[in-house]
């Protein structure tokens, strides 16, 4: 469950910023419609207590989460959705939903068949700089490379993160750190980590990795 | 030789008083813990589905007598060795029932919502077995002589001496105690049957206990040249419901009313429903929540009872356009009138895929309308159909936002390479799955890298309510790439290439995934 938080997150993320021209969450009188949703887990699981606490979020960025379970954005709608489709719930991702759509992975991620995506938030990809950015946009074959790296094959729970990871792209992360402080490629801090969505893990991240080439 | 066969036919007796025990006991306290019952799911659960799907398609409803019946087959075999090794070697007969035991017990607590004490059954069942063939070789094994087992002088004083010597063992003894045995079976079986019978109620008639019925209007058999999963597995099938524990329904007392507009109001026991005369359809199931390339989706082979003659019967009044359809748990589903009567396949399912419905997709009845996505058309734990209008009720997902008429969008996926997939150059297949029920599939075509739009082959179909299966050869050349898909159905409409959420009516966009070839 801790996993498919954080992959939701990391979804809603990539998702906003692809939808991000789709109009604003506060006119869109259907964001808080939920979703007719899938219960792949036996209603058992979902009561026991372990199962409780794998749905665990840790980190400060966790706080600009909206807390409204019917909102599309929270947790709770994440976890029901594929990754990019949670993303595009979550306002925090909106550069990454719309780098996402941009590389046409949309479907890729949400029809994988479970991965662990670090997700950098909007002020991550403030972080480069403008003419940059746009040019990376602009070219799908670099910013395919750049956002499948930051994608890795299976869903890492927290206690299985710090480490070596190889991922789509070819290269490998490093993640360094423990329990609730964890750095991707010693740059980049883990700001809310163990958001689940229905195929994937999230770990929201405050700057965006390069592939080293 | 006389001994092998009176060793078998111990083994055999001292089983089936075992089993009938068992039984007894089970019928008083759990039914669904009676090892014959529990035993059938475990073996049904176990059976590959092709090898199912051969059983329906070859025996048809009958699948399930001839499955008990090749239990028993294994059953007296096993028993029979049992008896004749037990002869020479007591140790055999302890380990034959513990395995005999322990095989019930494993059974049983396969079973969904099993319960610890559901093994009761089965290892009393084998322990009365044990002791039973222990007695029973016991009784065709020769008397020990006076010289050899001097001790033993009740032997020596007994009638067996008086009596005419068997050559080997006491077939006069033994064969008392082996009517004494079958005698007590029989009883003890009648008893089991009595004491279910009596019981009347709830768990007597379980999901796994219950027999359906031979459709009157069978499914046609898929043609030939059908790929492998076209038919999804129960186990596979998707679900998605709002239910936090699966409704449990009793059988006995569970009745379906249809009323609202109509003239006659309906109250059907599930008997009533059964005594109807059945149709079996291939039909494709989807969610409307299922994202462009997602796993809500799947086909089934569905019993049921037609839906349309029941709503005519009840008399519908004029000005009724919405079937409102509530489950056990207070689901409401509205699906359009006009729809129902149109002549499409909309039923009362009992069935799925030559078994009764499992529990999670609706036990005992759910509805099923072809061409309509499941929010609108397929409620589960069915228990109440309501003729009302549109104007005057919304169900569950529509005062949530989500459309009222819920047709299904021509749709097409890519199930092979898998997203991601890093692949070898040369010749690979494309394959995946189209569907748009109630029109059908006309042609599929595969587009890479953004190029030119190619036609797959389509695989045959047994009806319109089907999705259709199709495959693509690839020449993969090294590099990063981008397959696409999208289907035309038969109305010559191509599916449609804009990006839509499933909110509120269904998702739509062309399914596109990134590969890689090495």
């Amino acid at each position: 469950m801790r996993v498919n938080k954080f992959t939701a997150m990391t979804a809603a993320v990539l998702f906003s910023i692809s939808l991000a021209g789709c109009g604003s969450d506060a006119d869109d009188s259907t964001a808080g419609s939920a979703a007719p949703t899938m219960t792949t887990a036996a209603p058992t699981m979902a009561a026991s207590p372990s199962a409780a606490m794998d749905m665990v979020n840790f980190g400060p960025g966790c706080a600009a989460v909206p807390t409204d379970p019917a909102n599309k954005g929270s947790f709770e709608s994440m976890a029901q959705v594929p990754v990019a489709a949670a993303a595009s719930g979550n306002p925090l991702l909106s550069t990454l939903v719309s780098a996402v759509d941009q590389a046409g992975l949309v479907d890729s991620l949400n029809t994988a068949d479970g991965v662990t995506v670090f997700a950098p938030t909007n002020d991550a990809f403030a972080k480069i700089p403008a003419a940059d950015l746009k040019k990376v946009l602009a070219d799908k074959k670099t910013l395919s490379s750049i956002l499948t790296y930051h994608v890795v094959p299976g869903k890492l729970t927290p206690s299985d993160l710090a480490g070596p990871h190889k991922t789509l792209q070819g290269g490998e992360v490093t993640v360094s750190g423990s329990g609730e402080q964890f750095k991707v490629d010693g740059t980049a801090a883990v700001v809310c980590g163990n958001v689940q969505t229905a195929n994937a893990n999230v770990y929201i991240i405050d700057t965006v990795l390069m592939p080293k080439s | 030789m006389r001994r092998i066969m009176a060793g078998a036919a111990s083994g055999i007796l001292a089983a089936g008083f075992g089993v009938a025990a068992a039984e007894i006991l089970a019928a008083a306290t759990r039914p669904q813990a009676g090892p014959l019952v529990a035993v059938g799911g475990a073996v049904i659960d176990a059976t590959p589905t092709a090898v199912k799907e051969v059983a329906v398609r070859e025996l048809g409803t009958y699948d399930k007598p001839a499955l008990l019946g090749g239990i028993v087959v294994v059953l007296l075999l096993f028993t029979a060795l049992t008896g004749i090794l037990g002869l020479r070697r007591r140790i055999v007969v302890v380990a034959g029932a513990t395995l005999f035991g322990a095989a019930g017990a494993a059974a049983a607590l396969s079973r969904p919502d099993a319960d610890v004490v559901d093994t009761v059954p089965s290892l009393f069942g084998a322990a009365i077995t044990g002791a039973i063939l222990w007695w029973l070789l016991h009784r065709c094994t020769p008397k020990p002589t006076q010289n050899n087992a001097p001790t033993r002088k009740s032997s020596a004083d007994s009638g067996a001496v008086a009596e005419a010597p068997e050559p080997d063992f006491n077939r006069r003894s033994f064969l008392r105690s082996a009517a004494l045995v079958a005698g007590g079976t029989a009883t003890a079986g009648a008893s089991a049957q009595w004491v279910k019978r009596a019981r009347a109620g709830a768990a007597a008639r379980t999901r796994e206990a219950l027999l359906l019925p031979a459709a009157a209007s069978p499914a046609v058999p898929l043609p030939a040249g059908t790929g492998p999963g076209f038919v999804t597995a129960d186990k596979d099938f998707y679900r998605v419901d709002t239910a936090l524990a699966i409704p449990r329904i009793n059988l006995e007392t569970w009745r379906l009313r249809i009323h609202g507009m109509v003239d006659n109001e309906l109250e059907l026991s599930f008997d009533d429903l059964l005594d109807r005369p059945l149709i079996e359809r291939d039909i494709t199931l989807n969610c409307v929540s299922n994202e462009v390339g997602g796993p809500y989706i799947g086909t089934a082979r569905w019993l049921g009872v037609p839906l349309a003659p029941l709503l005519r019967q009840a008399g519908l009044r004029a000005g009724a356009d919405q079937l409102i359809a509530r489950s056990a748990e207070g689901m409401t589903i509205g699906t359009p009138i006009d729809v129902l009567l149109d002549g499409r396949d909309a039923m009362l399912v009992v069935g799925m895929n030559g078994e009764p419905l499992p529990l999670v997709n609706g036990f005992p009845v759910r509805m099923l309308t072809p061409g309509l996505y499941g929010y609108a058309g397929a409620c589960k734990w069915l228990t109440e159909l309501r003729v009302t209008t549109f104007a005057d009720v919304d169900a569950y997902w529509v005062e949530r936002g989500w459309a009222t008429h819920g047709t299904v969008k021509t749709a097409s996926r890519i199930d092979r390479p898998k997203p991601f997939a890093r692949l070898t150059a040369g010749t690979q297949t494309i394959a995946g799955v189209a569907w748009a029920q109630g029109r059908g599939i006309a042609g599929v075509e595969i587009s890479i890298d953004g190029g030119d739009w190619n036609a797959a082959e389509l695989l045959p179909v047994p009806s319109l309510d089907t999705w259709a299966q199709w495959r693509y050869t690839w020449n993969a050349q090294p590099g990063p790439h981008s397959i696409a898909v999208r289907a035309a159905d038969r109305t010559g409409a191509v599916q449609a290439g804009e990006r839509a959420t499933p909110f509120p009516d269904g998702a739509t966009g062309w399914h596109t995934i990134t590969v890689t070839i090495a």
